[in-house]
């Protein structure tokens, strides 16, 4: 296990400055929309809290951690707030790997095209897409996550955004739940799954869904998910630990342990093989880490884009 | 010898939801828990119970095992939200940290 106040102060002190919690540069970080076309305007936004792009750099730098998790070198860890930022940002792009920036910007570009083959009206402007802050919240860093917040939520006010359309669970929860509580400022929060409306086609199979807690418990919304794909002629094999009774991948105790979050992956994937169907995951945290954990699981997305005309 | 102090149920209020003292310690949040050891939550809302403010401070870092998944609060048959009370404790850690 890792120093929790070495590994909060360093995400802090990122978030603070670079506003994400890897320190990473935002040009370099979020640019799968170049490849997407979608419009700017509009009052209602995609917005994306910049999960899926964050994913990559998330799996990179747990390949490290779980190098010396409980050696003497861990140690070292708390000097990582001097590392000069640009540093850092070159870092992580190295021992990132491409492929996975292209697997988790297609998932982004696939939302894109099951929102517009819905017929769903929306923008996207990258300079307003921001990280949400949530693993501050989850840390326990309030005031921080606080700060964070505020600066997002203001930002989107000031350019007269009333509606987003969130992509993950993470994103959903802070900005549906933890903005209005702790900024006073509202939104109208969609996930895109649930503006998601598209034609039945020859596609037929069977899979077993892996609710994330955040979807499940949290914000109650495991049925969209599991009617949208029903409706679409796609079987959803059921599992006792599923909706508000689901159970957690692992994938947030990464930065801590990862050895803890590897036994509960184990566990969790586990209990999803036994149905012997395909996985699904809408998740990207859930996604990466039981990919990591020894399972095969596709994105939501990449079922649903299936149907796209 | 660990000292106790009484008012810490009333001081972390200050930190998150007001559930603790509700608890009676059944252990449905431990069974149902991912980490499944050392009774973790209930040791802890036990130690907020009796007022152990020290016993908690001096094994903070365990509180960060913690997933935030929130299956002891959906199960928890008091509703003394375990999963709260956990990121409480949390914000007062974090909070005594960065006032020492």
């Amino acid at each position: 296990m890792f120093t929790p106040r070495t590994i909060m102060e360093l995400l802090a002190d990122n978030v603070r400055k670079t506003r994400n919690p890897f320190g990473l540069n935002k040009a370099g970080l979020n640019s799968w929309w170049k490849d997407s076309p979608v419009n700017q305007d509009g009052e209602t936004l995609l917005f994306t809290g910049l999960m899926y792009q964050l994913v990559p750099y998330i799996k990179a730098a747990t390949r490290y951690l779980e190098k010396y998790e409980d050696t003497p070198a861990a140690d070292y860890l708390r000097y990582g707030k001097f590392i000069p930022k640009p540093l850092v940002n070159l870092g992580l792009k190295g021992i990132s790997s491409r492929d996975d920036r292209s697997e988790f910007n297609t998932i982004l570009c696939n939302i894109v095209k099951i929102l517009q083959s819905s017929g769903v009206s929306f923008g996207y402007h990258p300079e307003l897409d921001e990280y949400s802050g949530v693993l501050l919240y989850d840390m326990g860093d309030q005031e921080n996550f606080v700060e964070h917040a505020r600066y997002v939520a203001e930002k989107l006010q000031a350019a007269g955004i009333r509606k987003l359309i969130t992509v993950d669970p993470h994103t959903t929860y802070a900005l549906k739940v933890l903005y209005p509580k702790y900024t006073g400022i509202s939104f109208e929060v969609q996930t895109y799954f649930e503006l998601t409306s598209l034609h039945s086609g020859d596609v037929s199979s069977e899979v077993t869904l892996h609710d994330p807690c955040f979807y499940g418990r949290y914000l109650a919304l495991a049925d969209v998910p599991h009617d949208l794909l029903s409706g679409l002629g796609v079987h959803c094999e059921p599992i006792n630990t599923s909706g508000a009774f689901t159970t957690c991948c692992g994938g947030p105790a990464e930065s801590i342990s990862p050895r803890l979050a590897e036994e509960v992956g184990r566990r969790r994937v586990a209990e999803l093989q036994a149905t012997g169907r395909p996985i699904v995951a809408m998740c990207p945290i859930c996604l990466a880490h039981l990919q990591k954990s020894g399972a095969q699981v596709e994105d939501l997305s990449s079922i649903l884009v299936q149907f796209v005309a | 010898m660990t000292k106790i102090t009484p008012d810490f149920a009333e001081e972390l209020k200050k930190y998150g939801d007001d559930t603790a003292l509700i608890c009676f310690n059944c252990g449905t949040c431990v069974a149902v828990c991912p980490l499944i050891s050392e009774s973790f939550p209930r040791r802890l809302i036990r130690y907020i119970q009796i007022g152990a403010r020290d016993r908690i401070l001096e094994h903070a870092d365990e509180l960060w095992k913690c997933l935030h998944c929130g299956l002891c609060t959906q199960t928890c048959p008091r509703e003394a939200d375990p999963g709260e009370v956990i990121l409480s404790l949390k914000r007062l850690t974090v909070a005594t940290w960065r006032n020492s």
